[in-house]
């Protein structure tokens, strides 16, 4: 393990090298991402001389098994970041660790491969999508952790395969999708409880009140490739992997994984307000502080797009690193994107740096492969 | 019923919000296991007044082996154990008010009462102590105290502690009571009137280790025979061990006195025991340091001199060895598969089909690979098996029965399921079962299988052992219809509390490895405390712990665990059994062989029963200059051998050369 952070490190020194410096000139920007496939989060720090791991930790539970992480998040106080593990047994973890030094704080167990997660604005709680890759097709369920005392207190059931896990600013709705079962799901986080769902495939848009009924079958049964595998011919389904609610939470934007596209909701009306055409396998998404500009990672085209949210132009689509593209982070300025990128095979993963006024990929790191998880931490005056 | 037996709240950790505590009832809850109970639930502010519209839920957080608690409080127990609840009472979107209870599931009345060892005939003067056992109408252990009694005291005494003596000739019957479940025995009490006690055999000479099984014999005066008597058996010195049957094991070289006590009469044999003196050096014939990746499992073909060695921590893929050449093994080609970590490697009984396992694959649909493996140095893919797999496979066994054909068995990360796949057409690989241990999937895993004579031995981790027929038919098993024969389950939490104690709960221990040889299954636990995967992790130095255990199946249906390997300090991984030898991959423990002839009891280290060690390291390795073998393959006298640092050593173990004068 240690020779892959060392050829990680050197590879990011070369990035640091070739990189050109144009990160804002006092700061340095430092955040998470998760290497699914060996068992580490690593602390990546960018500033004016590029990007480089800061450090690494393990997170594993056993040298010869896969815990995989998959989701990382951070604490609205920064102090800690929570990390979901899903493979290797059924029933995955969240732990929490100190942004500090990487002690680990806390763990609890939950569902059925636990993958994205999102701590709450106010800090109390951290929601965890039990995504059962890997299991029957079968709803699943959002667990709800107790972020001070790592127990849960919660687990609300949803539908099949939910993934991707976002609050509104005010902490008062939480959104997630079921890949399988096409539906995007709205938790009222006051009484822990599903207050809405939305039918997402193209054509048969709907809004509904209340949790998705409960049923034996999927829609669709094409659990594998988890994201990577284009829609067969005639096939109109959306395979929602993402939902991501606007600042002022009058909208909220899904990924439509097989359909590459991104369906604007609103969320008054509770309609569709339209559909915008997003690049191949578009799967995560980010957006500005200001509501500006959405980013959304396009998991089969190895790019990374930027669009416009008010207008829904694509503004650029920048090629990056590697392929099968992750997860995205927007700093605190709002300047910059952090995407990260799996890889295939013995590839290490990979941090792409996107200047989002540039609209260009700025700087790029190596870390662990299967770079997936990934969330900002903070910025800071350059050392 | 319904008694509340524990509240453990930390719930005042208050800002602005109203809710102050909650009050759980009832308190303190237990319950029958098997039975129902509702648990409810009050917000209460400060002023110990109720908060309205307060989102009240239960959240179960451990014990899902034990039962299960829904939301609203309803509880269901399955099994003895306690289920810890998480309560909480929210208000808005406001800091949660928790507070924790156990809910205590406890077994049913006492149902039987169950006695050993079961006296039926006592001398006068003889004491013998039977253990109860209070057992519950489920099986479940009680720890009730039992109240004994005689029916005639004059005949045969009872004491509290459940001795009993002879006093006088004459029938007594012995009852055991706890609770309204008894047991009764009929005890016979004859005169002390034994002419002659002997026990054979008189002096036996064995090595350490060797099981003699001792006998003894009573007659009166006029010789005949006295049966069903029951001695207490001594042991001097204590460098070994003997049970109730008489069967007796010593670990030192010396000589040792086994006494048979009846009442005030005794009888004694000596043995006496030579040093085993199976003491080997292990000789380096070659090997192939890796150090791209970890190192992983080994398979050496069959037929062809030819060695393949997976990668792990990243690993993509299988290097393939020429090892025609023992001093100089050489990586001559690679097969590249679509995985992070190939944690397993084996090929048919003929050598032509190859089966690859895979996880952290970069489309996360894992499974198998299958290779047409005619040509061993140039393995040909055929086909992949995915489906409802995709989690990963970590162990895979291949295996032939003339009534059958082939099948692999395999592993299935997400669920801990044993999947039966039908190759008899490897291009066209075909799930015929799916087989899972009946409980719920919380935690369960499957992490080795082992297939012998038509028998299936499953290594379930928190659920044991697990023989399974899958063609043998004593219990009408076939591939497609896998049926279980038994279970060896045993407490893990017991047996490595020194790990816990020394560094904390958390740690990583379950039933890892089987192998059947002969009448035995030789299991092996995996064991590491979180800080030692922290240091390895880290490319420290780093240890491992577990207990290799020896249970015996000659009743299959009855398993049963007679004798022990520890190392002293190191694990104990995968396991390889040929002739009477057992050799091992022991993480930082090496490289260690054993011998294995005879009867097997007790502590096998301790008997001297090592006969090789062999530690390989390489300042180039994966971790430099630091041991932590996995396993080890053995073909045609040669140990090849996996080392997760190091990669693979050829090793001899070296005969005893024969004295020429």
């Amino acid at each position: 393990m240690r020779s892959l952070l060392r050829r990680c490190v050197t590879v990011g020194a070369a990035a640091f090298v070739a990189a050109a410096p144009v990160a804002a000139q006092d700061r340095d920007y430092l955040l998470f991402v998760g290497s699914e496939s060996v068992d580490r989060v690593a602390l990546i720090r960018f500033g004016a001389n590029g990007a480089k791991v800061e450090r690494e930790r393990y997170v594993g539970f056993a040298p010869t098994e896969l815990a995989g992480p998959h989701g990382v998040g951070t604490s609205p106080d920064s102090k800690w970041y929570f990390v979901s593990t899903a493979h290797g047994m059924p029933f995955g973890r969240l732990t929490k660790y100190s942004t500090a030094d990487d002690a680990q704080k806390g763990q609890v167990q939950l569902g059925s491969f636990p993958a994205s997660l999102q701590a709450s604005p106010n800090g109390y709680y951290v929601y965890v999508v039990n995504f059962n890759l890997h299991g029957e097709m079968v709803p699943s369920s959002v667990s709800v952790v107790a972020a001070d005392e790592m127990v849960e207190v919660a687990r609300i059931p949803t539908c099949t395969m939910p993934h991707g896990s976002r609050f509104t600013a005010d902490g008062l709705r939480h959104y997630s999708t079921c890949m399988m079962d096409e539906l995007l799901v709205e938790i009222d986080t006051k009484s822990l409880a599903v207050s809405r769902h939305f039918l997402l495939t193209a054509g048969k848009e709907m809004g509904m009140t209340g949790p998705p009924p409960q049923r034996g079958a999927p829609v669709t049964h094409d659990a594998g490739g988890h994201g990577m595998e284009p829609p067969k011919p005639g096939d109109i389904t959306c395979s929602p992997t993402w939902a991501l609610p606007s600042p002022d939470g009058t909208r909220v934007w899904i990924a439509c994984n097989r359909s590459s596209d991104i369906v604007e909701v609103d969320a008054t009306s509770w309609k569709v307000a339209r559909r915008i055409p997003a690049g191949p396998g578009v799967y995560n998404l980010g957006v500005t502080h200001d509501g500006a500009k959405l980013i959304a990672t396009n998991k089969r085209g190895a790019s990374v797009s930027v669009f416009d949210a008010g207008s829904g132009k694509e503004l650029a689509r920048i090629p990056t690193t590697r392929t099968v593209v992750h997860g995205v982070a927007v700093s605190d300025d709002d300047r910059y994107a952090f995407i990260s990128v799996e890889g295939t095979g013995a590839q290490p993963g990979t941090v792409d740096i996107i200047d989002l006024m540039a609209l260009k990929k700025v700087a790029s790191v190596d870390v662990g492969q299967q770079a997936g998880g990934i969330d900002f931490w903070k910025s800071e005056r350059r050392r | 019923m319904q008694r509340l037996l524990f509240v453990l709240a930390f719930p005042a950790t208050l800002s602005a919000q109203t809710v102050s505590r909650i009050v759980v009832t009832p308190a303190p809850a237990s319950l029958t296991a098997g039975d129902t109970l509702r648990l409810k639930a009050q917000a209460i502010d400060a002023a110990g007044r109720p908060v309205p519209g307060a989102t009240i839920r239960f959240q179960q957080v451990g014990g899902q082996f034990e039962g299960i608690v829904t939301p609203d409080g309803h509880v269901t127990s399955g099994a003895v154990g306690t289920l810890p609840v998480v309560v909480s009472a929210v208000v808005g979107n406001e800091k949660p008010v928790i507070a924790q209870v156990e809910v205590r599931a406890l077994p049913g009345p006492a149902a039987s009462v169950h006695l050993a060892p079961v006296v039926t005939k006592l001398l006068v003067g003889q004491s013998v102590t039977m253990k109860p056992r209070v057992l519950s109408k489920a099986g479940d252990l009680r720890p009730d105290a039992v109240a004994w009694a005689s029916s005639s005291p004059s005949v045969a005494r009872v004491a509290a502690d459940g001795s009993i003596v002879g006093v006088a000739a004459g029938r007594a019957l012995i009852t055991a009571k706890a609770g309204s479940a008894t047991t009764t025995i009929s005890i016979q009490v004859i005169p002390a009137s034994v002419g002659t006690l002997s026990l054979t055999p008189a002096s036996p000479q064995a090595r350490t280790g060797d099981v003699v099984r001792f006998h003894l014999s009573a007659r009166d005066a006029n010789g005949a025979a006295i049966d069903g008597l029951t001695p207490t058996w001594l042991l001097a010195p204590g460098d070994g061990a003997i049970d109730a049957g008489g069967a007796f094991v010593g670990y030192v070289a010396g000589t040792y006195t086994v006494t048979a006590m009846l009442g005030q009469r005794t009888a004694q044999a000596t043995v006496t025991l030579t040093a085993r003196d199976v003491r080997r050096p292990a000789k380096l014939l070659g090997s192939v340091v890796r150090n791209t990746f970890a190192t992983s499992e080994v398979w050496v073909h069959p037929t062809a001199p030819i060695a393949y060695l997976g990668t792990h921590l990243g690993g993509d893929r299988v290097y393939i060895l020429d090892v025609s050449n023992p001093g100089a093994p050489a990586v001559i080609d690679s097969l590249m598969v679509n995985a992070r970590v190939i944690n397993d490697v084996m090929t048919s009984e003929d050598g032509k089909v190859l089966v690859v396992t895979r996880e952290g694959a970069d489309d996360r649909k894992n499974g198998i690979v299958i290779y047409d493996s005619s040509d061993p140095r140039k393995p040909r893919k055929v086909s992949e098996f995915t489906e409802g797999v995709t989690a990963g496979v970590h162990s895979a066994y291949v295996y032939t029965q003339p009534r059958f054909g082939r099948h692999i068995y395999l592993t299935n990360d997400g669920t801990g399921a044993l999947h039966i796949i039908d190759i008899n057409d490897p291009a066209k690989p075909r799930e015929v079962a799916v087989w899972k241990t009946p409980r719920t999937d919380a935690g369960r895993s499957l992490h080795d299988i082992d297939v012998r004579d038509g028998m299936l031995y499953a290594s379930y981790w928190n659920d044991g052992l697990v023989i399974l027929d899958i063609g043998k038919g004593t219990n009408g098993g076939s591939p497609s219809n896998p049926t279980v024969v038994s279970q060896f389950k045993y407490d893990l939490g017991t047996l490595y509390k020194q790990v816990e104690a020394t560094d904390g709960p958390g740690f990583i221990r379950g039933t890892h490895t089987a192998w059947r040889h002969k009448n035995y299954v030789f299991i092996a636990d995996e064991v590491f405390s979180q800080s030692e995967i922290q240091k390895l992790m880290g490319k420290a130095p780093a240890r491992a712990f577990g207990r290799l255990q020896v249970v015996d199946i000659s009743d299959p249906s009855n398993p049963k665990s007679v004798a022990y390997y520890e190392p002293e300090y190191g694990g104990v991984h995968n396991i390889w059994i040929a002739g009477d030898t057992l050799y091992m991959g022991a993480y930082n423990a090496g490289f260690r062989a054993f011998d294995i002839s005879g009867e097997l009891r007790g502590d096998l280290r301790a008997q001297q029963r090592e006969i090789a060690d062999f530690m390989p390291s390489d300042p180039k390795g994966f971790i430099p200059n630091t041991t932590m073998t996995w396993g080890v393959v053995v073909k045609d006298g040669i140990a090849y051998i996996n080392d997760f640092n190091t990669g693979l050593s050829l090793v001899k173990i070296v005969p005893k050369s024969a004295i020429v004068p």
